[in-house]
């Protein structure tokens, strides 16, 4: 052990070291990548064929009487419109339910309890979504919603929509607790501080304070409910095609069963003209759709970051 | 029952020590509202999953193993799911193999090299957007790029459990990225900076304090993912998984497999669902139905449970 | 992508022709009575049948068959329709194409220009099963000219029954069909079931009126004969059509409908017998459409398409509701595959 004269080049270390580990970074950065790869192979694959069909297709077939892709006939209204109101069935059903476990849990509940409920939501979140649409088809079509509704057919858009709701519960719980969580303990001292109770604390003044992040919360799930499809497609009652209808309580295809339904029953998309063109196109709608609101939700998301 | 009328100040006092007594009824009402709220959701679990074990008793009762042990088949007494189960198996595999090693990569890199520029600010939010993408555009993406993309479809082979497990894998990526990223954010900057003095170099740091300290938390993010893929139809559908009839029972192990036609769990399920037949579109979708959600909660219940326990670590 | 595909099979089949034990798991399959040539037992390969969903069973049922005789052999069938089937057949992504009508002009076109030559193998006769909801008691019997009305070209946004009162009696039908809401649940423009019901009742109506041979377009349509059958047992005033055996398979909850072919004709109630002896006005023949190079290349798929004449045209067609054809049809069906 000779003592050498330390220098910079010294601290730096061993060459070989050092090579390692700019592999090392590269590969990580290169992993990274990854991710914007796989958002310009989903922009690719939809945009050629989503073109295709832009450019072939004749204008007047797309305000018609429905949703019949196999016989050219593309009534956007019909799969838009049944989006529309799954998405709002959903939500009414989600909403409420999921902010208001939200707020049980990050405003009420004892650390016990909550550790008793919680698990609920998870188990919820995790039942896959073609078991939410076979409880939609036997149970909440027939003993739900044909009891309320005595003119509802027996598989239609609303029991579908519940469905999605109950599906989307636990997300909304979740982002929504994370938002009320967020919120600093020092409001909800302050504010019982001057006599408020817990219910005025809680009303007035923490979900004012995490308005954008419960804001995001119903915006995630509402993305999450439009790209929802296999509850639709098992319990929305239309099989490859819908007539136009604005009724809930009709069969009806969401543009995400559409897209399935197209694909469904062939180990490949046949289909005459631009049946198959029509499935990238509408995914292609959805796609922007639904990344709109993923960006909108993301900038309520940081505001609340940081605000807090 | 008299009220005391008297001065400003006496009222004010009034006020406090009423709210000490009175009881608050709107208060109580909107706890139980809430609580209400969680509990209702808790019934429609236990409704669902009573639903289901009802309908598939007649199947789980009396032959749960052959159900487990045959294929599809014509009529509902003699169908199985044994294909469903093998696809499933694979699809899942595949997903793992390829997803956990670029997702957790990606959470290392975002997290531990990136500097907080405009590139890692370009990857977040991409991810963010990923996550939010819907399923079946996915398909999409497998049907074009790994069924049918130049060169890529020749080595998975088309319609295979190879192609449709690169798609789920694609699926999962965000979901990945952002629990893995979550678990080694919340390593403590001291565990790094101690490395880092006894000379070891970043990478090393990584390995061998970062990453360990993260693992049950990424580890809980990769069996969610998981659980998700396993419960994932509506890309396979797209990507043309047999919704029909298929025979052929190659081994369990026969890894040949991943490059042939494939059906998998929720797609038989939505096949039954929707066929006329009483005993396939209640007894037998209800059955499988039970055994996915099965494997699916056990994935979920030992996320949940790794969880809970790395939770509590960091809080002791 | 078809050969390094066939390729890697035979690599995977040989890897896995050593857990053979462990692959055909369960035997339980029905009783074959078979004397052909798939007695062999071992047979590897792959087989994919797509077309007709009303074919379908027939072919399910001979898949079965030969799969619990020869484990390695991997045999797909689905139904996406005869239309879609054809358009696989003839880019030459399937083995066998199921079709519940002859194969038309256009079709036979493109499969030759793309090189593809084929076996034309007439299978078994099926009825077209003009249905309703078994809860539905207004409807009993329907002449040619109520189906033209119900779903003909003319009837687009025709929302009750009642409303096709008047074309009904003007196109040679009863009328007379009560004040309830229409719901159709029937094939789309992808079945052969739809062209055959098209082609056998609205034919001459249609030529008569002037009109195209086509449906009304506002109707939810299905490929898939169980989906169809589905919709109209769970729908109390619903109308339809399908394949014979699909309805009667759904047993109690949909009722057949007997059919007239002209205004107060004889109410036909379809059943096996009177398809048979074709006194039921609605039926057609069902067919097979193979592959000849692909037959050339595979023993497998030759050994299927025997087991298909031999057992199927016997034993599945009439397991699976379908009717038998007639002794010559067979010999018929034989010699064609023979000549091929």
């Amino acid at each position: 052990m000779t003592t050498t004269a330390w220098d910079i080049s010294t601290l730096r270390g061993d060459v070989r070291r050092q090579r390692k580990e700019r592999r090392v970074k590269v590969i990580m950065s290169a992993a990274a990548s990854a991710s914007i790869l796989v958002s310009v192979l989903i922009i690719y694959s939809l945009v050629l064929e989503a073109l295709a069909f832009i450019l072939e297709v004749d204008y007047a077939t797309l305000i018609d009487i429905g949703w019949f892709p196999r016989r050219g006939i593309f009534d956007l209204r019909t799969i838009v419109a049944a989006t529309l109101i799954v998405t709002m069935i959903a939500m009414v059903v989600a909403a409420p339910l999921g902010l208001a476990a939200a707020v049980y849990l990050s405003e009420y509940a004892a650390p016990r309890t909550r550790k008793i409920l919680k698990p609920v939501l998870e188990i919820l979140a995790g039942v896959p979504s073609v078991v939410l649409g076979y409880f939609a088809l036997r149970f909440i079509a027939p003993n739900i919603i044909t009891n309320l509704f005595s003119s509802a057919k027996p598989a239609n858009l609303a029991a579908a929509g519940v469905g999605v709701g109950l599906l989307t519960i636990p997300l909304i719980a979740s982002i929504a607790e994370d938002a009320l969580t967020a919120v600093p303990r020092s409001l909800r001292e302050a504010s019982s501080g001057l006599g408020a109770r817990k219910k005025t604390t809680t009303l007035r003044i923490v979900l004012p304070a995490a308005i954008s992040g419960l804001t995001a919360a119903f915006i995630v799930a509402t993305s999450r409910a439009i790209g929802e499809t296999m509850v639709v497609y098992i319990a929305g009652g239309a099989a490859d095609s819908a007539i136009q209808t604005y009724n809930p309580l009709e069969p009806g295809l969401t543009m995400t069963a559409a897209m399935a339904s197209v694909a469904s029953g062939t180990d490949n998309v046949a289909g005459m003209g631009l049946t198959f063109q029509s499935l990238f196109f509408v995914g292609f709608l959805l796609f922007l759709m639904t990344m709109t609101m993923n960006l909108i939700a993301d900038r309520f998301v940081r505001r609340f970051r940081q605000e807090y | 029952m008299a009220t005391p009328t008297v001065t400003k100040a006496g009222t004010d006092v009034d006020i406090l020590s009423g709210l000490r007594r009175k009881s608050d009824i709107g208060g109580v009402l909107f706890r139980w509202l809430l609580l209400g709220s969680l509990l209702f959701t808790l019934v429609v679990l236990v409704v669902l999953l009573g639903q289901v074990l009802i309908d598939g008793w007649p199947i789980l009762g009396s032959r749960l193993g052959d159900f487990l042990s045959t294929g599809l088949g014509s009529k509902p007494e003699t169908s199985g799911i044994v294909q469903g189960l093998r696809g499933t198996f694979y699809l899942c595999l595949i997903t793992a193999v390829v997803a956990f090693p670029l997702g957790i990569a990606s959470a290392i890199y975002l997290e531990e090299y990136a500097t907080r520029g405009k590139f890692a600010t370009f990857i977040d939010l991409n991810i963010r957007n990923l996550a939010g993408v819907p399923s079946v555009v996915y398909g999409i993406l497998g049907l074009t790029i790994f069924v049918k993309g130049p060169g890529i479809g020749a080595i998975t082979g088309g319609s295979t459990p190879f192609a449709a497990g690169l798609t789920l894998a694609c699926l999962v990526l965000p979901v990945v990225i952002i629990t893995s990223a979550e678990a080694i954010r919340g390593v403590p900057t001291q565990l790094r900076e101690a490395g880092v003095g006894v000379g070891a170099t970043k990478w090393q740091v990584i390995k061998d304090h970062v990453l360990p300290y993260a693992a049950p938390g990424i580890l809980t993010g990769t069996l969610l993912s998981v659980a998700r893929a396993a419960g994932e139809a509506a890309p396979l559908i797209l990507i043309g998984s047999v919704t029909g009839f298929m025979s052929g029972h190659p081994a369990w192990w026969d890894v040949g497999q991943v490059r042939e036609s494939f059906t998998a769990m929720p797609i038989v399920i939505t096949a039954w669902a929707r066929q006329p037949q009483e005993g396939f579109k209640v007894d037998n979708a209800a059955a499988a139905i039970v055994i996915l959600i099965l494997f699916v909660l056990l994935l979920n219940s030992a996320a949940v449970v790794l969880r809970n326990r790395f939770e509590k670590r960091r809080e002791g | 992508m078809t050969p390094k595909k066939l390729k890697f099979l035979a690599v995977a089949l040989s890897l896995s022709a050593t857990a053979a034990a462990c692959g055909g798991s369960s035997d339980a399959a029905p009783e074959t009575g078979t004397d052909g040539a798939a007695g062999g037992g071992d047979l590897s390969g792959e087989i994919v049948i797509s077309g007709s969903s009303t074919v379908e069973p027939i072919s399910i049922a001979v898949a079965e068959s030969f799969a619990a005789e020869n484990g390695e052999a991997n045999i797909q069938v689905s139904g996406p329709g005869t239309g879609d089937g054809f358009l696989l057949f003839c880019d030459g992504e399937i083995d066998i194409s199921d079709a519940s009508r002859p194969i038309k002009d256009e079709e036979a076109q493109t499969c030759a220009d793309n090189g593809i030559e084929f076996v034309e193998l007439k299978v078994a006769i099926d009825g077209i099963a003009v249905m309703t909801s078994s809860e539905n008691a207004d409807v009993e019997c329907l002449a040619f000219g109520d189906l033209y009305a119900l779903v003909g070209p003319e009837s687009t946004g025709f929302s009750t029954w009642s409303d096709a009162n008047d074309l009904a009696v003007e196109a040679g039908g009863n009328g007379d069909l009560p004040d309830a809401e229409l719901v159709i649940s029937a094939p789309g423009t992808e079945s052969g079931t739809y062209d055959s019901f098209l082609e056998i009742v609205f034919g001459d109506i249609a030529e008569e009126r002037a009109q195209e041979e086509t449906t009304r377009p506002d109707y939810s349509s299905a490929a898939d004969d169980n989906v169809i059958v589905e919709t109209i047992s769970s729908n109390p005033t619903s109308f339809g059509w399908g394949g014979y055996a699909f309805a009667v398979e759904a047993g109690d909850s949909v009722k057949l409908i007997s059919i007239s072919e002209e205004a107060g004709g004889e109410c036909i109630q379809p059943t096996a017998e009177t398809i048979a002896s074709n006194e039921y006005p609605i039926a057609r023949d069902l067919f097979v459409y193979v592959n000849k190079a692909k037959a050339a290349e595979n023993p497998a798929l030759v050994a299927f398409v025997d087991l298909y004449l031999a057992y199927g045209l016997d034993e599945a067609v009439s397991e699976v509701g379908y009717v038998e054809l007639a002794d010559e049809a067979k010999a018929e069906a034989i010699a064609a595959w023979e000549g091929r």
